[in-house]
This record gives structure tokens, C-alpha cells and sequence, in this order.
């Protein structure tokens, strides 16, 4: 089952005049989890779907193995399709949707037999072969749809939000059974997901997507700790953002200044000179008494608490105007800061991230972040 | 204590208008004039039917005074009974057949236009599903004058009778097939295509496994409504008949009305809604029988369905 290494060149995709997938270079190398991160609309699926063969590619190219698929209809490609609506066919059995495949690839009577037997045993199903699908419950129809694909032994499984249906707990639960699966099947999963935790969760490497264009790939916790670009950082989680002139870069740091105060940030871009972003995670955002002073501290108001539960977050409005979220974990004690308070909002300088801003933000500067939207 | 009970009383006065009022605009209370509504209907448009089965059993050539009960108008009478009676059987046959012919022709090719005009995207498509619809809003009396003037004027080598009644039928019937079968097709989807292919069907295999069986009660249901409205048909028939040997029932009931009504017509017409009505309820049948446990899919059908009942 070696290989199921997958290279995308140039990949374009317009249906009339929409440009869904406006040209990816996206190279996965085999038996590894990757997962396609992304807005609704941001041509994740689409990608998905010319991989899989359902939609034919404008342009560029897909190769599997090193052989261009672009032009192969979806019956002869050795990858399968976990669909988001599962799409398991409601007139057969669990058995006989799985052997689906087989009995097309006219595969011996006992053979079917015995690999939907193994198939089903991998998903923990075994004993429900005479089932139809509407007399199972969605997790346990989901477990049919990876049965159903895994069976034939694809060099590389889709998976389009498969997850999606599902209730939160049933999901996480799913997660680290996929995750696991495929560490045991030791395919490629290509995984498209528009939940960042999910990709976080279970994938070797993320690509980011956006508008039809790949912002950036990488591992969970390097797209998370290094996003590059503005889009990244505001997607992966909630991120303060704040509009800065940099100065350029002094001993591996950048100084930069938000408003009146200098800061200075020692990751991301630091040579940069002139308006850019900086971007600071809200669990890295420390709190501090009014009266403390340092390096990186900017003076605030308290303007929100809002508890989530295993945290509190607080919205605070710097001096100069700009707001700034602080996640504070709930350790039982009582917090200290109420909605009013003056406070210093400390940010050091080794969480501090200069950005390069590619003009794509969907950063409504003023607006809140949603609450309850945190990593 | 007299004024502690005269306060909320005098608030419950109502007159009489108002309690009858309140009692149908209670929104909180059952929907009992709807349903008194309903019911009213249901007795209204069936009472005819029963009286006129109830005739067919009459022991009298009176269609209008009970004699008391016979079944001699369906099968011993030797002169006007279904059975002895030449042109009440000829009649009955040539419905039967028209209706039969009608069902294998029409339902393929309906199946057929539907695939195609579900699947077809791009320029032409949107006029053409509209136009499916025009057989359904077209007059059929204007239909049944068009299609005479047709093979009269034009296609000359349709001979009118059976094979123009057969053409007549089907021309009408595609459009309650593909109706039926394209809006299946929507509620199913292109996913299960999409798996099939994924698993590797190739698209005749796809069809044939997938498609054919999730459309087969709607394919079922759709023939069934066919037979129906074929086995009822009148205005076509009759403009497209050749005389004796291609009149239908309801061309004969309408003739034998205008005469001299007998039990055995009334007989004629239970006949035909027996047999409709086993049509199409084993039609439904089939249907839910196919698309039971599939969770509010091709309700849109099961409408229509219910329609056809």
C-alpha cells in the first residue's frame, strides 16, 4: 500500500466566470494526513472533487503517483470519496454498500467476503452487515462511508467534511479514531475541513486556503505558532491584530509603533520597514496591574469579560484605540479585573509576530471577534 | 360577597355571536371547522360516485328510483349486460388497451427526458423544463383538435383510431412522467452517481445499480397515475376515434347517457374506477414500499402520489 503521493501543478478551476480554485501548487507526499483548511467558498471542495474526478480542472494538473489524473474519469482513479452527506446507497445493506466496489472490480465471492468482513471489523461494525443505512445512526453511518472507501484499498482517501453531521462530542470522539485509522491504514487522507480545530487535531500538514489560493501549508503547530500572513493568523484561531509602522530590525528584533508606544517583536518578519501588521495570540496576552511598568506594555481599559467556561476573555481597549483580547484559563480563583479597570496589557516581545499582509483580510478591524470562537 | 362574584363574571358575558366566534378563532382550540370543512368536501365530491355504484346495482332501468339489488347489469342480463353486450365489451377492451399501450410507451420515454432534462445544464435547458409542462396546462380539447388536424392534415399516415388515440394518450402522459421522475431525481441527488462512479461503476453501471432502483417508485408511481388518466380520458379519444371500433368507455357513457341511460353504464364506469383505483393504489403502495425508512426524501413525490390517489 506504499505511495499515494499526490502533486497538484498549476490547478485552476472556473465554473462561467467564477474562478473557484484560481491555480495551486500543492505537493502530498504519500501516507501522510493532510488537510485542506478554509472558508466556505474558498475552493477546498473543489479541489477535492477534481482529485477525486467529479470535476474536470481548467487547467493544470493532477498527478497521482507521478501520472497525470487530470483527464481520468472517477471510476478509473484509485482514490475513494468519504462524501459529507456519507451518500451511502439507502436501497442496500451495510454489507452490500461496501462490497460495492469489489463486486465492480470483480473481485472473487469469498474475497468480498472476507475483506468487507475485515473492512467492517477496522470501523468497529462488525454485526450490523444486514443494517440499511437509514436504520443507523449518523456516526454509524459515517463508519459505513470510511468502510465502504477503505475496502478497495485506494492509494489515497477523500474525506469532504466528514465530520460536518455530526454532534461536538461524537466529533472529537471521531477525530482521533480517524487520526488513528489512518496512522493504521498508513494512506494519504486528503481531509477538507472549514474547522480549524479539526485540522489542528489530526493533520501531519494544513494548507490554508483562501479565494481559491493556497496562503500557506505547513504543519498544525507552524500555520497556529507562525501564521505568514494576516489570513492565517485571523483563521486559526482568534488573533489581535493591530496596524503598526515597523523601524526595521535592531538585534533580531523588530521595533515597531502602535501609536504612540514602541514596541518591539522578535518573530515573523522583522526586517520589515514601514505599515504592516503585527499579530499577537490572546493566550500569550498578559495582564497586569496598572502601576507595573517595562518593555511592551501598553496602558488599557477594561471593556468586556466574557466567560467561556475554561477561560474568561477579556476585551480590553488600549490607549490608542486599538482592542486587544487576553484569554485568562479558569483556575478557580476569582478574576481580578472587571469591566472598567485600568490595566497594562503586556505582550512580549517573543509572542509578537510581524506580518506580511497579502491585502487578503477579511479583518473587520472594529467589529468584536466573536465570542466563543476561540481555539 | 355579592360584589367579590360579580367582578369576573361580568366579565365572562359574551354574547352569543362572540362565543361562536371566539370558539372558530380560538387559536389555541382544534382546527374543528377545517375539518368540518374538509369532511363537507370529501362527502360532497364522493356522494356522486356512491350513487351512481349504487345504481349499477339497481334492479330496474331506472337510474333514479331503487328497485332493490341486482348484480343482472354486469352479468346476466342477455342483451344489456357488461358481459353480453358487444360494444360495452369492445369499449371496455380498447380502454384497457389504450391505457396499457399508453403505460409501456410513455413511461420509458418520460423516464428517459427526465434523466436528460435533470442532467442537461447550459442554454436551452431552462425553456425546455418549462415547456415539459405545457402538455399539463394545455386545453385538451385544444390538444385534441391540434392532434387531429396533425395526422389528418400533416402526418397523413396516422390513420385515426387506435394508433392516433395510442400517440394522443402517450403525448400527454410524458409530461406527468417526467414531472414525476425529474422531481425524484432532484430529491435523490447526484451524490449516490458520484459514489457509484467513486467505487468504480462505470455510468451505465451507476444507472443500472443506483439510479434505476432509488427512481423505481417514482417510475412506478408516475405508471400508475399514466393508467389513470389514459383509462379516464375522453376529449382525446374522441377527437382521435374512427368510429365504433375505437370508442372507449367514456366515449360510450357519454353516448349512452345522451340516449337512453341504463344501470349497465353506471355498471361500465365502476367498472374503470375499480380498476383505476387498484392501479394506483398499488402504485403508492410500491412506492412507499420502496422509499419507506428513507427519511422525508421524495416527499415532493409522495405528494404526487398522494395526488394521483
Amino acid at each position: 500500500m506504499a505511495g499515494g503521493e499526490v502533486k497538484l501543478i498549476a490547478l485552476v478551476k472556473q465554473f462561467g466566470d467564477v474562478t473557484a480554485v484560481d491555480g495551486i501548487d500543492l505537493e502530498m507526499p504519500g501516507a501522510e494526513f493532510f488537510s485542506m483548511l478554509g472558508p466556505s467558498g474558498c475552493g477546498k471542495t473543489t479541489t477535492l472533487r477534481m482529485i477525486a474526478g467529479f470535476e474536470q480542472p481548467t487547467s493544470g494538473q493532477i498527478l497521482l503517483d507521478g501520472e497525470d489524473m487530470a483527464f481520468t474519469p472517477p471510476h478509473k482513479r484509485n482514490v475513494n470519496t468519504v462524501f459529507q452527506s456519507y451518500a451511502l446507497f439507502p436501497h442496500l445493506s451495510v454489507q452490500d454498500n461496501v462490497a460495492f466496489g469489489l463486486r465492480r472490480q470483480k473481485t472473487p465471492k469469498n474475497e468480498i467476503k472476507q475483506r468487507v468482513g475485515e473492512a467492517l471489523e477496522l470501523v468497529q461494525l462488525t454485526g450490523l452487515e444486514r443494517r440499511k443505512p437509514a436504520q443507523m445512526s449518523g456516526g454509524q453511518q459515517q463508519r459505513v462511508a470510511l468502510a465502504r472507501a477503505l475496502v478497495l484499498k485506494p492509494a489515497v482517501l477523500l474525506l469532504d467534511e466528514p465530520l460536518g453531521a455530526l454532534d461536538a462530542k461524537l466529533r472529537k470522539a471521531l477525530q482521533i479514531e480517524l487520526k488513528a485509522l489512518q496512522q493504521q491504514v498508513g494512506i494519504t487522507f486528503i481531509y477538507v475541513t472549514h474547522d480549524q480545530e479539526e485540522a489542528l487535531t489530526m493533520s501531519d500538514r494544513i494548507a490554508v486556503m483562501s479565494d481559491g489560493r493556497v496562503e500557506q501549508v505547513g504543519p498544525p503547530s507552524e500555520v497556529y505558532e507562525e501564521p505568514s500572513t494576516t489570513f492565517v493568523a485571523d483563521f486559526l484561531g482568534v488573533s489581535n491584530l493591530m496596524r503598526v509602522v515597523a523601524h526595521g530590525d535592531s538585534d533580531g528584533r523588530c521595533r515597531v509603533t502602535l501609536g504612540d508606544f514602541e514596541l518591539h517583536a522578535s518573530r515573523g518578519e522583522t526586517h520589515t520597514t514601514g505599515d504592516t501588521r503585527i499579530v499577537i495570540r490572546p493566550e500569550r496576552v498578559h495582564l497586569e496591574p496598572h502601576e507595573s511598568s517595562g518593555e511592551n506594555r501598553v496602558p488599557g481599559i477594561v471593556e468586556r469579560v466574557v466567560y467561556l467556561g475554561n477561560s474568561n476573555q477579556i476585551i480590553v481597549i488600549l490607549a490608542n484605540g486599538d482592542r486587544v483580547q487576553a484569554l485568562v484559563q479558569n483556575t478557580g480563583e476569582e478574576l481580578t479585573y472587571k469591566q472598567g479597570d485600568p490595566v497594562r496589557v503586556y505582550m512580549p516581545s517573543e509572542a509578537l509576530r510581524v506580518l506580511t499582509d497579502t491585502g487578503v483580510a477579511p479583518i473587520d478591524e472594529d467589529a468584536l471577534p466573536p465570542v466563543g470562537s476561540v481555539a | 360577597m355579592s360584589q367579590a362574584v360579580a367582578t369576573p363574571t361580568a366579565t365572562k358575558e359574551f354574547t352569543l355571536w362572540q362565543r361562536v366566534y371566539g370558539w372558530i378563532t380560538n387559536p389555541w382550540g382544534k382546527p374543528r371547522f377545517l375539518v368540518l370543512i374538509t369532511w363537507g368536501y370529501i362527502v360532497w365530491s364522493i356522494a356522486p360516485v356512491l350513487i351512481a355504484i349504487q345504481f349499477s346495482f339497481n334492479n330496474s332501468r331506472s337510474l333514479t328510483v331503487w328497485h332493490g339489488f341486482t348484480t343482472k347489469w354486469y352479468f346476466s342480463d342477455p342483451v344489456d349486460s357488461i358481459w353480453h353486450n358487444a360494444s360495452y365489451r369492445g369499449a371496455l377492451n380498447q380502454s384497457l388497451k389504450l391505457a396499457a399501450l399508453d403505460v409501456l410507451i410513455a413511461t420509458p420515454i418520460g423516464v428517459m427526458l427526465a434523466l436528460g432534462l435533470a442532467r442537461w445544464r447550459g442554454r436551452g435547458s431552462g425553456a425546455s423544463n418549462f415547456l415539459m409542462l405545457f402538455p399539463l396546462v394545455t386545453p385538451e380539447i385544444v390538444m385534441g383538435v391540434s392532434l387531429l388536424l396533425l395526422f389528418t392534415q400533416l402526418f397523413t399516415f396516422v390513420n385515426t383510431g387506435t394508433l392516433a388515440q395510442v400517440l394522443g394518450h402517450v403525448t400527454f402522459s410524458i409530461s406527468y412522467v417526467v414531472v414525476i421522475v425529474r422531481g425524484r431525481l432532484f430529491s435523490i441527488g447526484r451524490s449516490y452517481e458520484e459514489a457509484a462512479a467513486d467505487l468504480g461503476a462505470s455510468p451505465s453501471a451507476a444507472l443500472r445499480l443506483v439510479l434505476m432502483p432509488l427512481l423505481l417508485p417514482a417510475i412506478v408511481a408516475s405508471a400508475a397515475i399514466v393508467f389513470a388518466i389514459s383509462i379516464d380520458d375522453f376529449v382525446i379519444s374522441q377527437w382521435l376515434s374512427n368510429g365504433a371500433n375505437s370508442t372507449t368507455v367514456p366515449m360510450l357513457i357519454y353516448d349512452a347517457t345522451r340516449a337512453t341511460p341504463l344501470p349497465s353504464t353506471d355498471g361500465l364506469a365502476t367498472v374503470i374506477m375499480t380498476i383505476t383505483l387498484i392501479t394506483v393504489v398499488a402504485g403508492v403502495a410500491v412506492f412507499r414500499m420502496f422509499t419507506r425508512g428513507e427519511g422525508g426524501r421524495g416527499s415532493a413525490v409522495d405528494d404526487v402520489a398522494g395526488f394521483g390517489m
